[in-house]
C-alpha cells in the first residue's frame, strides 16, 4: 500500500455477490461458510446413511438442536456488545431444577424467568457499574448459580409440570411442537435484534467497543449501560427458556444438564460468524452455527463415530471458520 | 448587515482557570467566519458554549436579536446551531443512515425501526451536500474523506442556520478539502453563517471572509480577511511575526551523515541520490503526495521502493528494507522515524508520558534484560522539552496535541539518535508549540544531529530547514538552500521539471 494514500487502499473490485457471500459490506459476519459446512454435512449424511433424511430423524435433530439454538441466540446478544456470558449453563440447570420442585406451572414458569432476569441483571450491573470483565463477572455467577442449583437438587429427579413436558413432546397438526418453539424463538429474537431500537443500539455499542470509540454511542444518546444490562438479561432469559425446553425433554430437574452449555453456545455463535470483539454478527449465522454443531452430533450418532472424534472435529471447524474470517485487527 | 448570532462579553472559568474573558463574536448570514488562536486560546470553549455543551458564567447570546440560553446541546440544535466536532465519531459497523439517526431513529409499528424512512431522510441530507452515497453503505466501507463528509452531513441539519466546523479538514487531502470548500460556499450562498476553525493558513484564506483571533481566552480582534496576510494573522495570534517563529539556521555543516544513493521509488520513476550532513535539517518539499513520504518510509521498510541504498557512517544498507525489521535496523544505526499520525502510529496513548519516552531506549536492549527505570533520562527529557503535563506518570492521551508531539520527539531525543526522519513535525499543533518544536529540532542538530523533514506546510519547511529538495512525480527535481526558497520557487521547481 503506498503510504501517501493510506486512506484510499486500492481494493480490487469484487463482484457484489461474492462480497455478499463473504459478509463484506454488511455487519453480519461470515455466515456463508458455516452454511456450506452445514449443507455439506447434511449432504454427506443423506448419502451415507439412510436414517438421516427420515422425518423422524429430522424432527429429532430439531429437538436436539433446540436448547443450543435458544442459548446461542441469547449468547449472541451479549457477544454483540463485546461481552460474554459464562453463566448460561448454570442458569439452564437451575431452571430445570426449579421446574422440578413440584408445584403449579403458572408459579414455576414465571419464577424461572424472574430468577433468570435477576441473574442477568446482576451480571449486567457487575459489568456496567463495577466495571468487572464479563468473563470474571459471569464466571462468578456461573459458580454461584451452580452451587444454588446443587443445593436445590443435588442429583437429578423431581417432577416437571405436565404442560412443560407436553409442550416439548406433543404435536400440533401433525408437526412436533419443538418446530413451533423454533419459530417462536426466531420471531422473538428477530424482533429484538432487527425490529427494535434495542438491536441497533447493541450493534452501535459493540461497534464502538470493537473500534475503540466507546463513547460514541453514548454521545449519540444511546443508553449504553441500560442496553448492556438488558443484553445480559435477554441472554439469561433465553438460557432459562432453553432450560424449560430441556426440563420438558428429560422430564426431570438435573443440576448437570447445562454443564458446558456456555462453551457450546459461544462456539455456535463464533462459528456463525459473530465476532467476539463485538458489533458484527447475525441471527441467521448463529442459528447456522448451532445447526452445524447439532448436525455433527447427529451425524456421529448415526454413523456410530466416537464422541472424542466429534469433539476434535468441533474444535477444528471452529478454528477453520474463525480463522478464515477476514479481520482488520486481532479479535476473538 | 444584521448579525445572525451575537455573543457578547462571554466569560467562562473551569474551576480556578479562566477559559474566556469577555469575548464577543458576531456572525453574519452568508459569511464564513474563521476562528483562530493557539490551542487553549478558548476557541473550543467559545464554540462549545454556542453549541450548548458549556454554559457561560457571564455574557449573553442573541440569535436574530433575541436573547437565548442553552442548557444542553439539544437546545442549541433546536435554535438552529449545528456542530461538526473535530474527532470522527461514526461507528464503522453501522450504515450511513444508522449513524446519522442513531439515538433518534424513526420508529413505526410496535417500536420497529423504520428503515425505509430513515434511509430516505439520510439520502436527502446527503444529496443536499451534493453527495451520492447509498445511505445503506457501512461506514467501514467509506474512505476517510467520505466519512468526514458523512460527519458533516450528520452535523448539518437541514433547518440549521449556523454551522460550527471544528478542524474539519484534519483528515482530508487537498482535493477533498476543495470539495468541502465547495459545500461551505454553497451553505454560505444559501445565507447560512459558518464558523470555521483550522490551523491551516491556506484554508483560512481560501474560504473565510472574516477572522476572529483569540489569545489566552481574550479577544485579540476581528478583521476582514481581505485586509490580512498570513504574517499579520500569525502576529495577531502569537504577538510576533512569522520570522520570529523559526530559530536561526545552521551556520556550519559537518560531514555527510546519511547518504541515499540511486534511489528509485518505483520501476517507472527516475532514480536519484541525496545526502544529509551533520547539523543540517533538510526538507522534502513539493506538491502533496509526490513521493516525499514514500522516500522516508522506504528507509524504515514501511514502503517497498524499487531500488536504492542508504549508508550511514560506513555501513551501507540495501533497499528495499523488510517491513518487519526495517525500523529496528535503522534504530540500531541510530536513526529514528517519527510518523505523521502521532495518535495511530506514534504514541501509546493510554501509557504514561514516561513509558512513551523510554520506549526507544528499551527497544534497543535485549528482551529479557531487566528493565531500567531511566528516571534520569525521563526527567532530563521532560525538562528540556518543557512538556506541560500532570507529571511523567500522566497518560499521554491527557496532553494537548503540541505536548504529545513533544513527547514523541522526546522519545528519540532521549534515545540519542543521530538522524531523525520526521513526517509532519507540527501537525495539528498550535503556533506556540510549533515554535518550541522548531527550537528543539535546532538544538538537536546543533549537538551534531541531523534531520529530514517533510510537511504539508511549505512555510514551515522554508523557515525550519537548511536545504530544500523538491520532489515531483516520485523523483527529485530540484534542490535549493532554504534561505533562498520561496513558496513560488518551490512550486516552480516542481512544475517546470
Amino acid at each position: 500500500m503506498p503510504p501517501s494514500s493510506p486512506d484510499h487502499p486500492a481494493q480490487p473490485m469484487k463482484p457484489s455477490y461474492l462480497k455478499w457471500l463473504l459478509g463484506q459490506g454488511s455487519r453480519q459476519g461470515l455466515w456463508s461458510l458455516p452454511l456450506f459446512i452445514a449443507l455439506a454435512i447434511a449432504l454427506g449424511l443423506s448419502l451415507t446413511t439412510q436414517q438421516f433424511t427420515s422425518t423422524g430423524n429430522l424432527f429429532n435433530l430439531i429437538t436436539q438442536a433446540m436448547p443450543l439454538i435458544i442459548t446461542a441466540i441469547g449468547q449472541m446478544f451479549v457477544i454483540l456488545i463485546g461481552g460474554l456470558d459464562l453463566s448460561v449453563g448454570s442458569v439452564i440447570s437451575l431452571s430445570t431444577a426449579i421446574l422440578a420442585l413440584g408445584g403449579p406451572a403458572y408459579v414455576l414458569i414465571p419464577a424461572v424467568f424472574l430468577l433468570a432476569a435477576l441473574i442477568g441483571a446482576v451480571n449486567g450491573l457487575v459489568v456496567t457499574r463495577l466495571n468487572v470483565h464479563p468473563i470474571i463477572a459471569t464466571l462468578s455467577m456461573q459458580y454461584i448459580v451452580l452451587g444454588v442449583t446443587r443445593i436445590l437438587r443435588p442429583v437429578s429427579g423431581g417432577t416437571v409440570p405436565d404442560i412443560v413436558i407436553a409442550s416439548v413432546s406433543g404435536t400440533l397438526l401433525g408437526i412436533p411442537l419443538p418446530v413451533f418453539w423454533g419459530i417462536a424463538v426466531l420471531l422473538l429474537s428477530w424482533k429484538l435484534l432487527h425490529g427494535a431500537r434495542f438491536g441497533l443500539h447493541l450493534f452501535a455499542i459493540g461497534g464502538g467497543i470493537a473500534s475503540g470509540m466507546e463513547k460514541v454511542a453514548h454521545n449519540f444518546g444511546v443508553a449504553e449501560r441500560r442496553n448492556i444490562l438488558l443484553a445480559y438479561v435477554t441472554c439469561s432469559c433465553f438460557a432459562a427458556l432453553a432450560g424449560v425446553f430441556l426440563a420438558g425433554r428429560i422430564v426431570s430437574g438435573d443440576p448437570n444438564v447445562g454443564l458446558l452449555f456456555e462453551l457450546d453456545a459461544i462456539t455456535a455463535v463464533a462459528i456463525g460468524g459473530t465476532q467476539l470483539s463485538g458489533g458484527v454478527g447475525s441471527l441467521h449465522g448463529t442459528v447456522i452455527g448451532a445447526l452445524v454443531m447439532a448436525l455433527l452430533a447427529n451425524g456421529m450418532n448415526l454413523t456410530n463415530m466416537s464422541p472424542f472424534i466429534q469433539t476434535t472435529v468441533k474444535g477444528a471447524i471452529l478454528l477453520l471458520v474463525v480463522g478464515l474470517q477476514s479481520r482488520k485487527k486481532m479479535g476473538l | 448587515m444584521a448579525s445572525l448570532v451575537e455573543m457578547s462579553n462571554i466569560a467562562k472559568a473551569f474551576g480556578g482557570s479562566i477559559a474566556l474573558k469577555s469575548v464577543s463574536l458576531a456572525l453574519t448570514p452568508g459569511s464564513v467566519h474563521a476562528l483562530m488562536g493557539e490551542n487553549g486560546a478558548g476557541k473550543s470553549t467559545l464554540m462549545k458554549i454556542l453549541a450548548g455543551v458549556h454554559q457561560p458564567d457571564a455574557g449573553e447570546i442573541r440569535i436574530k436579536g433575541e436573547r437565548v440560553t442553552f442548557a444542553r446541546p439539544k437546545d442549541a440544535i433546536a435554535a438552529g446551531i449545528s456542530t461538526v466536532f473535530q474527532e470522527l465519531s461514526l461507528l464503522p459497523n453501522l450504515t450511513i443512515a444508522e449513524n446519522m439517526f442513531l439515538g433518534r431513529e424513526p420508529t413505526g409499528w410496535l417500536g420497529t425501526v423504520d428503515y425505509p424512512t430513515m434511509n430516505q431522510l439520510a439520502e436527502r441530507a446527503l444529496a443536499e451536500l451534493g453527495l451520492s452515497l447509498d445511505p445503506r453503505t457501512l461506514v467501514a466501507d467509506l474512505t476517510i474523506a467520505e466519512r468526514q463528509f458523512v460527519e458533516i452531513a450528520h452535523g448539518i441539519k437541514a433547518d440549521a442556520n449556523v454551522f460550527i466546523l471544528d478542524e474539519p479538514t484534519a483528515a482530508l487531502n487537498a482535493a477533498d478539502v476543495e470539495k468541502l470548500n465547495r459545500q461551505i460556499r454553497r451553505l454560505r450562498d444559501a445565507g447560512k453563517a459558518i464558523v470555521y476553525i483550522s490551523h491551516r493558513m491556506d484554508e483560512i484564506f481560501a474560504i473565510c471572509d472574516t477572522v476572529t483571533v483569540l489569545k489566552d481566552g481574550e479577544l485579540v480582534g476581528t478583521k476582514p480577511l481581505a485586509q490580512m496576510t498570513p504574517d499579520r494573522l500569525i502576529a495577531m495570534m502569537v504577538g510576533r511575526e512569522l520570522k520570529d517563529l523559526f530559530p536561526p539556521r545552521a551556520t556550519e555543516l559537518g560531514e555527510v551523515v546519511l547518504d541515499i544513493r540511486d534511489f528509485r521509488i518505483d520501476a517507472a520513476a527516475k532514480s536519484f541520490s541525496l545526502s544529509l550532513h551533520k547539523g543540517e535539517i533538510i526538507a522534502l518539499a513539493g506538491l502533496e503526495g509526490q513521493g516525499q513520504q514514500k522516500l522516508l518510509r522506504a528507509l524504515v521498510g514501511l514502503f517497498q521502493p524499487a531500488a536504492g541504498t542508504v549508508s550511514k557512517g560506513g555501513t551501507t544498507l540495501p533497499l528495499p528494507a523488510s517491513a518487519a525489521s526495517g525500523i529496528r535496523r535503522l534504530q540500531a544505526a541510530r536513526i529514528g522515524f517519527i510518523p505523521e499520525d502521532r495518535k495511530d502510529e506514534g504514541l501509546f496513548l493510554g501509557l504514561p508520558v514516561s513509558h512513551n519516552i523510554t520506549m526507544a531506549l528499551h527497544a534497543g536492549r535485549p528482551s529479557l534484560a531487566l528493565a531500567k527505570p531511566y528516571q534520569r533520562e525521563i526527567a532530563e527529557t521532560l525538562a528540556s522539552l518543557q512538556v506541560k503535563s500532570a507529571g511523567s506518570e500522566a497518560p499521554v492521551a491527557s496532553l494537548s496535541g503540541g505536548n504529545q508531539q513533544k513527547v514523541l520527539l522526546g522519545r528519540y531525543l532521549a534515545a540519542d539518535m543521530d538522524v531523525l526522519l520526521i513526517e509532519e513535525p507540527t501537525r495539528g499543533v498550535d503556533i506556540g508549540a510549533k515554535s518550541e518544536i522548531y527550537k528543539l529540532l535546532r538544538r538537536f542538530t546543533a549537538k551534531g544531529g541531523a534531520a529530514i523533514v517533510l510537511s504539508r506546510e511549505t512555510i514551515e519547511l522554508i523557515g525550519l530547514c537548511d536545504r530544500i529538495y523538491v520532489m515531483h512525480a516520485n523523483t527529485l527535481v530540484g534542490e535549493m538552500p532554504a534561505r533562498e526558497a520561496t513558496e513560488h520557487r518551490i512550486l516552480d521547481a516542481a512544475l517546470v521539471a
